[in-house]
């Protein structure tokens, strides 16, 4: 070994030396405690185990958008869903729908219903879409957007990571962990049509962490909607260290509260404008095993819980049946009970382990029993069903500095639709550490939901008569064995960064098949004593298919370019172009994306107080499916101005928002969801 | 005070240092016959040291030096044939025991930090000719290296420090600015700070450097520590193998073999003259601790560790010239 004089080293360390003698003894008087070798050398437990390290972006197999709590601050978004409008080739559409939703809706690359459905969307790991429709009721989640550390969207499909529905992408929410956490926190939030108010606390002790927020959420809606929301809720995270390679993390959460639901211009007979309680809760419970330096184990269960307590009267039905039918109905008012209860109940467990430097790999299974009471859609007063079993394994190789392989399959048996396989491969060259190019295929399967498999509501009304003893008007009438709808996603994709601008730009083409879609049924068998409406009332009965297949192609980017120190600009921009490659398709479904979404985020600080954002979004015309109608191109502004304060104990910001500043009208999704401008201002207190 | 970065001003005081020690040593004594080595507690590393310091004694050929060993947790007061011996207190417990000796006893401490060894200094009131240490801080410039050796852009490093650590703050600041590395300090007076200071340095800087202190990183604190700057996806830059594994990048520390190599060599190049002992010094030979796994999840690209050794030493040596 060479020896060394480390001069400069021993005349620094004498002038510490010299240093603390002159208040060393103050130093020794004032009891300062005394180091041991035991702070410097002593035993640490392991925390960056190998299931903690995700993949570096430029070894990931997908396109990756990840949104920050720093970006979500930015933002000034006020609900969860708007966020995605900053993840290149999202539709996000605000929707004041009339049935079951009334929620945002979220797709990616088209096929935007009002229960838009095809995507994996995890809290903590833990499923939130929903058994019922496969979106997501994202008003009624019980989580603040304060509570949100990171949001990784996945872009493609990756059902060998994610599993069941991760379709055409996965967004994975990962909220605050409780030792971030302030230790008490108080957010207020007042403005057009909306109050808020949350609270915060974290507990930091040695072994137990824990932090819970409770709120409530005022949400007026649109004008000429009845869609106001009222939601409380709570959740809790705890960390719970057991010993040095084994740790226990426990969440529970409930939200519940009034909805308004119903409007007259979408149904003015049945489904009347009225208010609907919902109320759901989850429980999560995860065990992680350090198994060695190199091995990790996670065993996971979690039980959710949603109900939406929902009734409805129609109106007097004697006149709209006219003068032949009104006579016979033996009551005036038709009662329904659109209950819904879903309950998912998820076990799942993995391992994750390194192969020496190059390999990486993780497999697991889980077992998952959703269920659904919902007399009114499944025409059936019992509970229904759904079991899925999956095992997935996922391998990362690193060949060399420049190149890596990604290679990974998921197994899975569902009741719906038997059993699949779902294989996904890529290779990520990286000529440079700065930059890399990934070329890669992705296949995924998408279970009919609920809606499309077993939907069979209709309207029943008694007769006086013997024959036909019941009026019927059938809305859906699905008799099941329908077949997953298919997709095989085939990408470029370049990551690179040069100076303090970064770029990650994707070429896709995905091919749709066996795409599931209404259609009318023709030879829909009446019940005997029964006379069925429908053809009086010049509407069909409808059923779900397979039918036709699409190509969707096209280029997205997202640009980030650090303008200075305290300017940053994110840009985002995505082209997709739906074309039919097997007949069968709905008209409109190559036009159920937007061409052109576009998005950007200017930051800038002004000093440590202050800051600002403006944040620009343009949506090109879009003929929206399910409930959605054609929506011209939107075009808006929103800008958000923040001062920060901090006094020792109390620090906080309070900052003004003021979306769509140039107060355009337009429309989102539907001709009946207007946006103006609105304004709110919010107040952050931690302390 | 001590911003003066010219090395031949401190060599200067340095010898008048050392003439003053000479000066005023009370008498000096004769040429010490054999080390006693004494444990804080029967620990693998002590014992282990001790039989590397024998192995070094006898590669090197100085087998006439006996070597004795005691252990703290047998004795209270350590008994040492004081005047003709060195004694080498491994730990601060038995530096701590070894400070109390007759002042004229030649005082070497291994594994102990250095605020604790200025500690027992200005309380012991012994003078530094007879009572000097290895300690185990690595020298700030060597950890600077590292950081521009992993992480070549680098600008912009922060440091958070307690109440002993931020003594230091000046030193710090200087080895980085000598390698062109700004450094951002935050001092942290109690435990509901750490979290709050470490997220305001994660959003200015590239990289964490660790520096011990029990306020900020003890056994409770690594877990908030690494997984939040793991979640703003920048490295820790630890200060032992331990914290390596926990999930720092990479981090510089001696081995036990290289600290009992140093110290024997100071055993025998001090044997003819015990008064003179070398000033307090920190690990001449150190090794290199990187965690792969953390690098290729930060998709930072490092080179093969015996390579990246390599390299520091030669940056280190060209540094040093």
């Amino acid at each position: 070994m060479k020896r060394f004089t480390n001069k400069e080293t021993c005349c620094g360390l004498l002038a510490a030396v010299i240093l603390a003698l002159a208040d060393g003894m103050a130093h020794a008087e004032e009891g300062n405690p005394i180091m041991s070798e035991d702070d410097y050398i002593g035993d640490v437990p392991k925390v960056l185990t190998v299931s903690r390290l995700s993949q570096a972006a430029a070894d990931v197999p997908s396109a990756v958008t990840v949104i920050d709590r720093e970006t979500i601050r930015a933002s000034g978004i006020i609900d969860l869903p708007e966020i995605f409008r900053l993840v290149p080739g999202m539709y996000v559409g605000a929707n004041a729908g009339y049935v079951y939703n009334t929620n945002h809706t979220v797709s990616y690359h088209g096929m935007t219903t009002a229960y838009a459905g095809s995507m994996q969307v995890m809290i903590n790991g833990r499923s939130v879409y929903s058994p019922l429709f496969g979106g997501v009721n994202w008003s009624e989640l019980p989580i603040a957007i304060v509570d949100i550390e990171r949001i990784e969207v996945t872009r493609g499909p990756n059902a060998a990571s994610y599993g069941a529905n991760s379709y055409f992408g996965v967004i994975n929410i990962i909220t605050q962990s409780p030792l971030e956490t302030p230790n008490n926190s108080v957010i207020a939030t007042h403005g057009s049509g909306r109050n808020e108010v949350f609270y915060r606390h974290a507990v930091k002790q040695d072994a137990l962490n824990y932090r819970f927020t409770a709120g409530y959420r005022q949400d007026d809606g649109l004008d000429n909607r009845n869609d106001f929301k009222r939601t409380r809720f709570l959740n809790t995270q705890a960390d719970y260290r057991l010993g040095v390679n084994d740790a226990l993390e426990l969440e529970f959460g409930m939200a519940d509260g009034a909805r308004g639901e119903g409007n007259l211009a979408n149904d003015p007979f049945v489904f009347l404008p009225r208010t609907k309680q919902i109320n759901n809760h989850y429980q999560l419970i995860r065990w992680r095993h350090h198994i060695s330096d190199t091995s990790d184990f996670t065993l996971q269960a979690f039980h959710s819980y949603d109900k939406s307590d929902d009734e409805t009267t129609s109106v007097n039905l004697r006149p709209v049946l006219g003068t032949l039918l009104g006579p016979i109905i033996v009551n005036d008012n038709v009662y329904i009970n659109n209950t819904v209860v879903q309950e998912r109940a998820d076990i799942e467990a993995q391992q994750t382990f390194a192969l020496g430097k190059q390999i990486r790999a993780v497999w697991g299974g889980s077992v998952r029993q959703d269920s659904v009471y919902a007399p009114n859609y499944l025409d059936s007063n019992k509970t229904d069903y759904f079991n899925l079993q999956r095992v997935f394994g996922h391998v990362e190789w690193r060949a060399n500095e420049k190149l890596t392989l990604n290679a990974g399959a998921m197994m899975e048996h569902n009741d719906f639709t038997g059993t699949d396989i779902s294989p996904r491969v890529s290779l990520n060259f990286k000529p440079h550490p700065n930059h890399t190019f990934r070329i890669g295929s992705s296949s995924a399967l998408r279970t009919p939901n609920y809606v499309e498999e077993k939907f069979r509501d209709r309207l029943v009304i008694p007769t006086k008569l013997v024959n036909p003893n019941t009026l019927i008007f059938q809305y859906r009438a699905n008799q099941g064995n329908l077949d997953p709808e298919r997709i095989i996603s085939r990408e470029i994709g370049y990551l690179g960064k040069i100076g303090r601008f970064e770029l990650d730009a994707r070429l896709f083409s995905d091919q749709i098949d066996d795409v599931i879609r209404d259609s009318d049924i023709t030879d829909f068998k009446v019940p005997a004593k029964s006379l069925l409406l429908n053809p009086f009332l010049d509407d069909d009965v409808t059923g779900d298919v397979n039918r036709g297949g699409a190509r969707v192609e096209g280029l997205e980017f997202q640009a980030k370019w650090q303008i200075s120190r305290n300017t940053n600009l994110l840009v985002n921009h995505s082209y997709v172009h739906i074309r039919q490659t097997t007949d069968g398709l709905k008209r409109d479904f190559p036009n159920s994306a937007p061409r052109n979404t576009f998005s950007s985020l200017l930051t800038h600080r002004f000093n440590r107080q202050w800051d600002a954002s403006l944040a620009y979004y343009q949506v090109s015309k879009a003929n929206l499916l399910g409930d959605g109608d054609e929506i011209d191109l939107i075009r808006k502004s929103d800008f958000r101005i923040a001062r920060k304060f901090e006094s020792g104990r109390w620090n906080g910001e309070v900052n003004m928002v003021i979306e769509n500043l140039f107060n355009n009208h337009y429309e989102e999704f539907a001709e009946y969801n207007t946006f103006k401008r609105r304004g709110r201002v919010n107040v952050r207190l931690d302390f | 005070m001590f911003k003066d970065s010219n090395d031949h001003c401190w060599l200067k005081k340095l010898a008048v240092l050392a003439l003053g020690v000479i000066l005023f040593c009370p008498a000096l004594s004769h040429a010490y016959t054999g080390v006693t080595i004494i444990l804080s507690a029967p620990s693998q590393a002590y014992l282990e040291f001790v039989d590397h310091f024998k192995d070094e004694l006898i590669l090197t050929k100085n087998t006439a030096l006996r070597v004795k060993v005691i252990d703290m947790q047998e004795t209270e007061r350590p008994v040492v044939a004081e005047n003709s011996e060195l004694v080498i207190a491994l730990g601060v417990k038995a530096l701590e025991a070894a400070s109390k000796l007759k002042f004229t006893t030649p005082v070497l401490g291994v594994y102990t930090p250095l605020p604790s060894f200025n500690s027992l200094l200005a309380v012991s009131g012994r003078d530094l000719g007879n009572f000097s240490a290895i300690v185990l801080d690595q020298p700030y410039a060597r950890q600077m290296l590292l950081i521009k050796t992993l992480l070549p852009e680098a600008k912009n490093v922060g440091v958070m420090l307690g109440k002993t650590s931020s003594q230091y703050n000046e030193l710090i600041r200087d080895a980085g600015e000598k390698k062109a590395i700004n450094i951002s300090i935050e001092t942290i007076n109690q435990e509901s700070e750490l979290i709050p200071k470490l997220q305001k340095l994660l959003d200015d800087n590239d990289a964490i450097m660790a520096i011990p202190d029990p306020m900020v990183y003890s056994r409770e604190t690594a877990q908030p520590i690494l997984l939040t700057t793991y979640r703003h996806q920048k490295p820790v830059f630890g200060y032992s193998q331990s914290y390596v594994r926990a999930g720092a990048l990479a981090a510089v520390y001696s081995k036990t073999r290289q600290l009992a190599k140093q110290a024997a060599e100071i055993a025998v190049r001090t044997q003819a003259a015990p008064g003179l002992l070398p000033p307090p010094q920190t690990p001449k030979y150190f090794s290199l601790s990187i965690n792969y796994q953390v690098a290729r999840s930060l998709n930072v690209i490092v080179a093969d560790e015996e390579k990246l050794y390599k390299k520091l030493l030669e940056a280190e040596a060209t540094q040093n010239e």
